[in-house]
């Protein structure tokens, strides 16, 4: 048990980087100086009206933003209760959230001078977004992936081949999106002098939880004037899966200041509560060190990493992004759990009644709306954060329907 | 600092030059773990390193990944390990440090590590995760309750900054361990011309200097010895003791075996 002395230390740390208590940039000795060169490259971009215009305008002609904020009449109809609205993160170019950062991340490393881009990934979403955004630049890019991801999802693995980067299996470990993290900051510590580490959630050290969220904030920035612009005032909740938590603190994070709308993050129950059963860092983690922050994680009582379960590769994850631990610690958003089997049919839910097939790990802030919505009277409004397209998942969607025979 | 870590650098080294040597706690088992100690130690180790296993381990290369997992899955854990430390410290004053990652000392409880740990006699703590910058809090707060009997070794990259370097080196006592390179344990170093001038450049500090990464035979200990106070060897070690452990012999024929790994050991600076 970490004392509430240690606690505050953590967190009181001179070193930058903190969401209350949490954060920080735990890493070896060799990473400090390059990520202090990231921070400073990040400040300076921050800064550079050509820096952002460019960005903008990549979002704008490239990805196709804004993405569409889309009411969901018939599954509203299905559900009784509240409006749900999506807000289409599935229709972006590569067909998830994760480009955004992307192609962030590389006009920075462009900015750096470095020819090398490494990645990690787990549903492998972020992986075909760096290898996407490194072609589109032409620098050299590998991605870490756990085997067990390689082989769920097995058509991003392709994709990212096709886009001329180099897929690298991780046999170690649990061989999912921990693993892939853990061999991507061996490869950065080794390769650090000429190699660019693209992040792909709101976690690891500072300054990439702060760098990640800016990146993703358009989503919520957009989710708010388009709110504005069609209903005449903001929604009353947001519904967003969280894995590392990259869409949801960018879907949140525009809305922090408005106390009135509920922030909702939905994490991965797996099969139940039990040890190595789920992915749900923040309902029923305890605050530790992994990957370079102090944050919730699932681990034993030795402080030890424990393994987790999803039938989504991309919240299949013992970690959280800081912010998301501060945000639950500060009581301004909830976090809650959906099972596996409340996501995939919360997938078939969507296909049959909008046609629209979102991705697993999206699925999941779906089953959750889906829950809430006949709660809350038909004035209200909800917006699930619809993070990517569930093209991916027809494979393990239809292993797994089969598994309980209704295919 | 102990009495038995200031011993190990104030007085004049024996061979070539300092030799510390890694070990990973509970690999196998912590019987096996008491009786390699003691050899490490009567094979006249200076300083002796005891790994911690962690599931996670980011700056260690694939020999100490394996050695982490083996000893997890016999059980091993934290409060294990500080026994094997109280078991070996009945019989052995060589100094002793502890190397682990920053999460399962967080989870014991700092406090009631730092008091078991200096109980057991633990010298020192490694912690490759929690770098110079992020350390003051904790390094405070174990000063205040371990009485500067446990001391933090801080790390120098081949990246660090000179002010950081000089920061570092500034309040520790024991000594600054010195990345050979950029990267993981194991694997074999050349010992390239730039990490030599790179050397002479902090022996301007006053804080003695041992050098690790990827050392693993007498030539490199003679290249280097001339510029350092101490050399760490881990995964050569450890990787001999597993390939013992895979062949299945019976426990005569594998004390005798690892007798030959610890000549090996003394050979390591006595010289070629």
């Amino acid at each position: 048990m970490i004392s509430t002395k240690v606690h505050d230390l953590l967190g009181h740390s001179e070193a930058p980087g903190r969401f209350g208590l949490f954060g920080g940039a735990y890493v070896p000795e060799t990473l400090v100086p390059a990520l202090r060169e990231l921070e400073q490259a990040y400040r300076e971009a921050q800064e550079d009206d050509g820096f952002r215009m460019e960005f903008r305008d990549l979002l704008l002609k490239y990805v196709g933003r804004p993405s569409l904020l889309y009411e969901a009449t018939r599954l509203s109809e299905a559900l009784g209760g509240a409006r749900i609205f999506l807000k289409r993160e599935d229709l972006n170019h590569t067909g998830a959230h994760k480009i955004n950062n992307t192609l962030g991340q590389i006009l920075l490393a462009k900015r750096m001078g470095k020819a090398r881009v490494i990645a990690e990934t787990g549903a492998g979403q972020h992986g075909v977004a760096t290898a996407t955004a490194c072609a589109l630049f032409g620098l050299s890019c590998v991605v870490y992936m756990g085997e067990e991801d390689v082989r769920r999802q097995h058509l991003n693995v392709l994709r990212m081949r096709l886009l001329g980067a180099e897929v690298r299996p991780v046999t170690l470990g649990s061989r999912t999106l921990k693993d892939a993290i853990n061999e991507a900051l061996r490869d950065w510590v080794t390769n650090v002098e000429d190699t660019f580490y693209c992040f792909g959630t709101a976690a690891g050290p500072h300054p990439y939880p702060t760098i990640v969220r800016d990146f993703q904030r358009v989503i919520g920035e957009e989710t708010r004037a388009q709110a504005l612009a069609t209903m005449g005032r903001l929604p009353d909740a947001l519904v967003a899966c969280v894995g590392g938590g990259s869409n949801a603190i960018g879907f949140f994070h525009p809305f922090i200041e408005d106390a009135e709308v509920r922030l909702i993050g939905v994490e991965a129950g797996g099969k139940g509560d039990g040890s190595g059963d789920n992915a749900a860092t923040l309902s029923l983690g305890q605050p530790g060190v992994l990957h370079g922050a102090y944050s919730y994680l699932l681990q034993d009582e030795d402080g030890q990493i424990t393994m987790t379960h999803s039938v989504s590769a991309g919240l299949d994850y013992p970690g959280v992004g800081p912010e998301h631990s501060y945000l639950q610690e500060t009581g301004r958003a909830e976090y809650v759990r959906i099972s596996d089997e409340e996501a995939v049919d919360a997938c078939e839910l969507l296909a049959r009644t909008e046609g629209i097939l979102p991705a697993l790990e999206s699925a999941h802030a779906v089953a959750y709306a889906a829950k809430l919505a006949p709660e809350l009277p038909t004035d209200q409004v909800i917006v699930v954060n619809l993070s990517g397209r569930g093209d991916k998942d027809v494979e393990t969607l239809a292993a797994y329907l089969e598994g309980r025979g209704k295919s | 600092m102990s009495e038995r870590l200031n011993r190990a650098f104030s007085e004049p080294a024996v061979g070539m030059t300092r030799l510390i040597m890694y070990v990973m706690a509970g690999d196998p088992d912590m019987e096996t773990s008491v009786r390699r100690l003691s050899g490490l130690a009567e094979s006249g180790v200076d300083v002796i390193e005891l790994g911690i296993p962690f599931s996670d381990p980011m700056a260690d290369g694939p020999v100490i990944q394996a050695a982490a997992e083996r000893a997890l899955a016999g059980g091993m854990n934290l409060t294990k390990t500080l026994e094997i430390v109280r078991t070996f410290r009945e019989s052995y004053a060589t100094p002793l440090l502890l190397m682990g990652y920053l999460n399962p000392l967080l989870q014991y409880g700092w406090e009631r590590f730092v008091e078991d740990a200096v109980v057991a006699g633990v010298d020192g703590l490694i912690i490759p995760d929690l770098p110079w910058d992020e350390s003051k809090g904790l390094r405070a707060l174990t000063a205040e309750l371990g009485g500067e009997l446990l001391t933090f070794i801080p790390m120098i990259a081949q990246t660090s900054e000179r002010e950081d370097i000089e920061a570092l080196t500034a309040e520790e006592k024991g000594f600054a361990y010195v990345l050979s390179r950029n990267g993981i344990t194991g694997g074999e170093v050349e010992i390239p011309a730039t990490v030599l001038d790179f050397l002479k450049d902090l022996r301007q500090l006053k804080l003695p200097l041992c050098v690790g990464f990827g050392i693993r035979n007498p030539k490199q200990v003679q290249r280097l010895a001339p510029f350092v106070d101490g050399v760490v060897v881990g995964s050569a070690l450890v990787d001999r003791l597993a390939a013992l452990d895979a062949e299945g012999i019976d426990l005569n024929t594998m004390k005798e075996r690892e007798q030959e790994i610890f000549q090996w050991v003394q050979s390591l600076k006595a010289g070629v």
